[in-house]
């Protein structure tokens, strides 16, 4: 069945930036509704912007779709636009079956009712039917699993039961379309893995996700195409490989822009020598910008000695998204420099395997002596390295092994 | 399977096709309407020991404030029909339906927080579960009610049996001004306050704790809500409707009201999430 269970048609929606505007024009429209007369929809009014805007796509029955952004970009509205919350104000959504929300997870729990009263009101609150609940409650109380506190009031619940409680209901909606919002950052890691084991088993069962999502891994890993949103505006819709990719590129792009190459030129740091410049080159030896994980690196570091130094260090670390650090240092490896001549040299490391996860690194280069932080030299940030997945990889990366049969038993 | 198809100005488009969809929507939420009015009745009652107690208190105040008054000749009450507690309790029990219930109901939507804007259902249904309070509270009160029985010897006539039925205007009248004023409110918070102001006032302008008679007869009889206060009261009494007249045409307004404001909520809700 190829038949889309969502199609977007260039829908928009607009809101008013602050409160005035917003009483203002909320009078205004629903006045006029109630009058029978339309409200004005499509043009922009004074104090007013598109949190959406122009966004198009459809979802086909069992696709998942992420939609990455920065905050602000409009993802949360576009998803109750799905959900039938907000309505547009240009173009059209359809959305075809049940649909059920990670989005609130929690909705209408009440502190003062024991959690397995709050699982009726929540389920109701859902769309399910009483004996829905009745058919389903030993499977969600299972998938919950916070034991005895089912019969607690809510209020005594910590947070992490709460989102186990909430979610345990929402998930057993049974819907044909499910739209997540961000929801996981509650609740402890185990929990969380539960939680997108279920999600994957619901997709395979043929249910539709939209996934609204910062985490890049998880979109990696739940989508296989995506749509990347800045400021309301449809950046790009296609593969998830290559929407997150482009979200990155951009994200650092715009920090790049802050960050200004620190060549230190003259700051204090001691100036026995000079990094001159830092080349990444293939098997090769081409230089290049891009590269698979698991290929083989060289990174070239030219530098000037000026004096000579007594033990030096060379490091280069790249930095990926979410502030992980792999790192490159001579004093590690128990390399040693000594004895470098005066004038320009030229060090070559060589990574024979380079097994990094897919990201848009920005990468560092050191100089030290002696120690790691006697710096001579350093610049920070102001190399690129584009790492893509490894073919016929999954997860981070792809281990290097050797497969072999130990064993056979021949009973 | 089921389509849902969004656009701008949907529910205008729809037209009049638009009433056969809200009564269905209705009939489809009745369960969660019955699980939210069990909710609030839990949440309110739960944790006050004096919580069902309140209810029967609450009502002595204003009673004896006025059976003070009334012998101590500051204020003129006039002759009712039935010993005087009894009187005002009734009128009280049926006046609070109305008033406890426009309150919650103005609060509703506001209330219920950010379920509103995160989870799509009939928001209708929360002022519906609004009425559970001063449903609950009234329910109380009968027990009272019947206990003066008993204690003043007074014989209700049998048509108090259709006292329920007379009821019901006054409770489609209190859900059709919850439905509007949960709107405004809406967007203009301080509508609750605005409406338990006006219906406090509004007590006093309504033949609840005294009757029709005397200097204040015209504002009573201009009074709207009063043939829904004094209706039930004189079937317990009576037998008999004093002013069926002003009944049928006080009922008639409330169900007009009702349906409009119903309809109203129903083009209208869907602008209430963005401006929450």
């Amino acid at each position: 069945m190829t038949e889309p269970v969502i199609k977007v048609e260039k829908a928009s929606k607009k809101f008013s930036k602050g409160l005035q505007h917003t009483m203002l024009y909320g009078v205004k429209d629903i006045t006029r509704n109630i009058m029978g007369r339309e409200a004005i929809t499509d043009k922009i009014r004074k104090g007013e912007f598109w949190a959406v805007e122009d966004v198009s796509f459809t979802l086909k029955k069992g696709e998942s779709l992420g939609i990455i952004g920065p905050n602000g970009s409009g993802k949360t509205t576009l998803l109750k636009m799905l959900n039938g919350i907000f309505m547009p104000d240009k173009g059209r959504i359809s959305v075809k079956g049940r649909v059920g929300a990670l989005i609130q997870v929690g909705a209408g729990f009440h502190p003062m009712l024991t959690g397995r009263e709050n699982v009726y009101v929540n389920g109701a609150i859902l769309g399910m039917r009483k004996k829905e609940i009745d058919k389903k409650f030993d499977s969600i109380v299972d998938f919950a699993d916070i034991g005895d506190f089912l019969d607690a009031p809510v209020r005594h619940y910590s947070s992490g039961m709460y989102v186990r409680l909430g979610f345990a209901v929402a998930v057993h909606c049974d819907p044909d379309i499910m739209l997540v919002d961000e929801i996981l950052a509650v609740g402890d890691r185990e929990f969380a893995i539960k939680c997108y084991q279920k999600m994957h088993q619901i997709r395979k069962s043929g249910v539709s996700i939209v996934l609204v999502s910062h985490n890049e891994y998880v979109i990696r890993e739940q989508t296989s195409n995506c749509l990347y949103l800045r400021n309301g505006k449809p950046e790009f819709l296609g593969s998830s490989e290559e929407g997150i990719s482009r979200y990155i590129r951009d994200g650092i792009e715009s920090r790049r822009r802050e960050i200004v190459p620190e060549r230190q030129e003259d700051s204090g740091i001691k100036k026995g020598a000079q990094l001159v410049l830092a080349r990444f080159l293939d098997r090769d030896s081409n230089e290049i910008t891009f590269i698979e994980s698991g290929q083989e690196l060289n990174i070239d570091i030219e530098c000037i000695m000026r004096e000579k130094l007594n033990k030096p260090i060379f490091g280069v670390n790249f930095y990926g998204l979410g502030g992980l650090m792999y790192c490159a240092n001579s004093y590690y490896e128990n390399m040693s420099f000594e004895g470098l001549p005066s004038g320009k040299v030229k060090i070559r490391i060589n990574i024979p395997e380079f097994h990094l996860p897919a990201d848009n690194y920005l990468c560092s280069v050191v100089l030290a002596d002696e120690s790691a932080d006697n710096l001579i030299d350093w610049h920070n940030m102001a190399y690129k390295l584009v790492v893509g997945r490894a073919k016929n990889a999954r997860g981070l990366i792809k281990l290097p092994t050797k497969w072999e049969v130990k064993e056979v038993d021949d009973a | 399977m089921e389509e849902n198809v969004y656009f701008p100005n949907k529910h205008l488009k729809l037209g009049v096709r638009i009433w056969p969809r809200m009564f269905r929507d209705l009939i489809r939420s009745r369960e969660l309407i019955w699980r939210l009015f069990l909710r609030n009745l839990a949440a309110k009652y739960k944790q006050a020991v004096l919580g069902y107690l309140w209810a029967f208190i609450m009502p002595f105040i204003p009673i004896g404030t006025f059976m003070f008054l009334n012998r101590a000749g500051i204020v003129n009450i006039g002759s009712t029909d039935m010993p005087y507690a009894l009187f005002a309790l009734i009128g009280l029990s049926i006046w609070q339906l109305f008033s406890v219930g426009i309150i919650s109901g103005t609060n509703s939507i506001v209330s219920a927080g950010s379920v509103v804007s995160r989870i799509n259902f009939p928001r209708e249904v929360l002022v519906f579960a609004s009425m559970a309070e001063s449903i609950f509270e009234f329910l109380t009160k009968s027990v009272l009610i019947v206990l003066f029985f008993f204690a003043f010897k007074f014989r209700p006539s049998w048509c108090t049996v259709f006292f329920p039925l007379a009821l019901i205007p006054i409770l489609i009248l209190t859900l059709g001004l919850s439905l509007l004023l949960s709107l405004i409110n809406g967007v203009l918070r301080d509508t609750a306050n605005v409406v338990s102001l006006l219906v406090t006032f509004l007590m006093f302008l309504t033949p609840v704790l005294y009757p029709i008679s005397g200097a204040k007869a015209l504002i009573f009889k201009l009074n709207p809500i009063s043939p829904l206060i004094t209706a039930p009261r004189d079937l317990i009494a009576h037998g008999c409707i004093k002013d069926p007249a002003g009944f049928v045409v006080a009922t008639v307004l409330s169900f007009v009201l009702f349906f409009v404001a119903w309809r109203i909520f129903y083009i209208a809700e869907t602008k209430i999430p963005e401006r929450l």
